[in-house]
């Protein structure tokens, strides 16, 4: 009955989807404007702009810098947010221009980005990791916050030090909080590698998208920004994979079969 | 342990075998200083190798009193001294066990790794895994020791929090209402096996302050039960057990001589307001 109802949802899923490609073709046939081109031509151009060295290299440029600034921005804000979440003072300190920095769009900081940073790489990793910093630091914090009074009292008791407790007691236990923080800035890093690739002449895929559109190939528009979807999808299950591995006492201890 | 090295030098040199090992005296605690106390005149002494129970119910401070002892919390007011010295902060002699074992214990570490923690610089990697294991045989753990606590029943992880506090050898071990998580079962199963630790541990005795909020288990346990009354907390009795031991909890709770003991402390609560703190506590 359960396996029965799952592959009913599954093919419902598809469906739906199916559906919708079968919408938009029927749609942008019945439509004579060249600016919206049925689905079917999209997906024939995706089949063969994608294998272009033009095309991977785009790909290659934007997973460069969402890397660099995944990385950049994940390390300040795990960082951060451990020695908030430890040191009152600390946290103190910092809490009003960490409120204040995070409440600031990330796009709106873009020309200041520009003119201190120019339009090369470093001013787009950067934007890449302003966004991606803020989640990170706050799921961060909030799992520092969260460890136990038990797990502090044995720190205590045991004399462990104060950057031996950060290691071996509050990192771990906050890493739930923190692959959680990673997942949100993982989608909002994507997203400021598009935006920061509009900007510029750096290549990525963002750049792409808004060349064809700049040269009239609509449907190879369309097939970028298909892959940008296709993209985002990936890498968020091959993050689960890499959270499954690395968090499997997490989800032993809690019973959490979804994340 | 160098760190210890000062307190060795201000040991009594006079210390002999009835000195306690930990004295309480006149202790109290207000969390702020206008607030009202926790703890107030608390006095009692803990003797080597005695297993000391805290009854109370609910807001006597028993908590309270354990930190204090262990030097998690100051006191506002008062002493605590281990061996003669003043305990100012966690004692490397003392291990404390926690109601809460799957909050105390640490969920990303295997059960070896979770008793081997409090064993830190200073020996070997092999050593550690060996003094670990040891004491995991000694609390009737076998097999799980790559196992994550979590895959165990309620009982085998408050065993290894037991083992963890057992793994650097304390002189004395406290516990905060240890079996209040488990079951009628597991706990009269858990209670064996603190027994057993404070007969024979690797071949020596622990002193134990066991805090529960259960009449009977004091009684099967303690060889003296100290009842706390509430606001302030205050020591309203404290009432010898002499049950002979070893202990069995059916024939040891079938005795006259436990209902009696369990009687006196029930008198001790219902008439705690008219008795004077700490009269009945002989030495």
């Amino acid at each position: 009955m359960r396996a029965l109802g799952d592959i009913w949802r599954v093919l419902l899923g598809v469906g739906v989807f199916v559906g919708a490609l079968l919408v938009w073709e029927i749609w942008a046939g019945a439509e004579e404007s060249f600016l919206v081109p049925e689905a079917s031509e999209v997906l024939t151009r995706a089949w063969e702009s994608w294998p272009t060295s033009e095309f991977l290299t785009a790909v290659a440029g934007s997973l460069k810098r969402l890397a660099a600034g995944f990385v950049i921005g994940a390390a300040i804000g795990i960082t951060l947010g451990l020695v908030m979440g430890t040191s009152r003072a600390t946290r103190q300190a910092l809490d009003p221009l960490v409120e204040l920095a995070r409440a600031t769009p990330p796009i709106a900081i873009v020309p200041a980005l520009v003119l201190t940073l120019g339009f090369g790489d470093s001013m787009r990793i950067a934007l890449i990791a302003f966004g991606v910093c803020f989640p990170v630091l706050v799921n961060t914090l909030e799992g520092v916050r969260a460890v136990s009074p038990e797990a502090r009292d044995t720190a205590s008791m045991l004399h462990v030090g104060r950057v031996e407790r950060v290691f071996r007691i509050y990192l771990p236990a906050a890493l739930p909080s923190i692959f959680a923080g990673l997942r949100i800035a993982l989608s909002i890093g994507l997203v400021m590698v598009v935006i920061s690739e509009f900007a510029g002449e750096g290549g990525g895929l963002g750049h792409y998208i808004l060349d064809q559109q700049g040269q009239f190939a609509y449907p190879e528009m369309y097939a970028g920004i298909l892959f940008l979807g296709l993209l985002g999808y990936g890498l968020n299950v091959l993050f689960r994979l890499f959270e499954r591995r690395v968090l499997a006492w997490h989800y032993g201890a809690t019973g959490e079969r979804n994340g | 342990m160098s760190e210890t090295a000062d307190h060795a030098q201000a040991v009594d040199s006079s210390a002999g075998t009835a000195e306690p090992v930990l004295r309480v005296s006149a202790l109290g605690k207000r969390y702020s200083p206008q607030g009202h106390a926790a703890l107030a005149g608390v006095t009692f002494d803990v003797e080597d190798g005695e297993l000391l129970a805290l009854v109370g119910p609910s807001g006597c401070g028993k908590t309270t009193l354990l930190r204090l002892l262990c030097g998690l919390m100051l006191p506002s007011e008062g002493t605590v001294l281990l061996h003669g010295r003043p305990v100012v902060r966690p004692p490397r002699e003392a291990a404390l066990v926690f109601q809460d074992y799957s909050r105390s214990l640490f969920p990303w570490l295997t059960v070896l790794r979770n008793v081997m923690f409090p064993l830190r610089r200073g020996h070997s990697r092999a050593w550690k895994i060996d003094r670990a294991e040891a004491v995991l045989k000694e609390m009737g753990l076998h097999g799980v020791a790559r196992k994550y606590p979590w895959e165990l029943s309620g009982g085998m992880q408050q065993r290894v929090a037991i083992a963890r506090a057992l793994v650097s050898r304390p002189e004395i071990l406290l516990l905060d209402e240890p079996f209040a998580s488990v079951d009628a079962l597991t706990r009269a199963e858990l209670q064996d096996v603190l027994l057993r630790v404070h007969r024979d541990v690797e071949g020596r005795r622990v002193t134990i302050v066991h805090v529960t909020h259960d009449i009977d288990e004091a009684v099967y346990l303690a060889d003296r039960v100290l009842v706390l009354s509430p606001s302030p907390g205050r020591v309203a009795g404290s009432v010898e057990v002499g049950l002979p031991r070893p202990r069995t909890q059916t024939a040891t709770r079938s005795s006259t001589h436990f209902l009696e003991v369990r009687n006196a402390i029930h008198d001790v609560i219902s008439t705690r307001r008219s008795t004077i703190a700490g009269t009945s506590d002989k030495e």
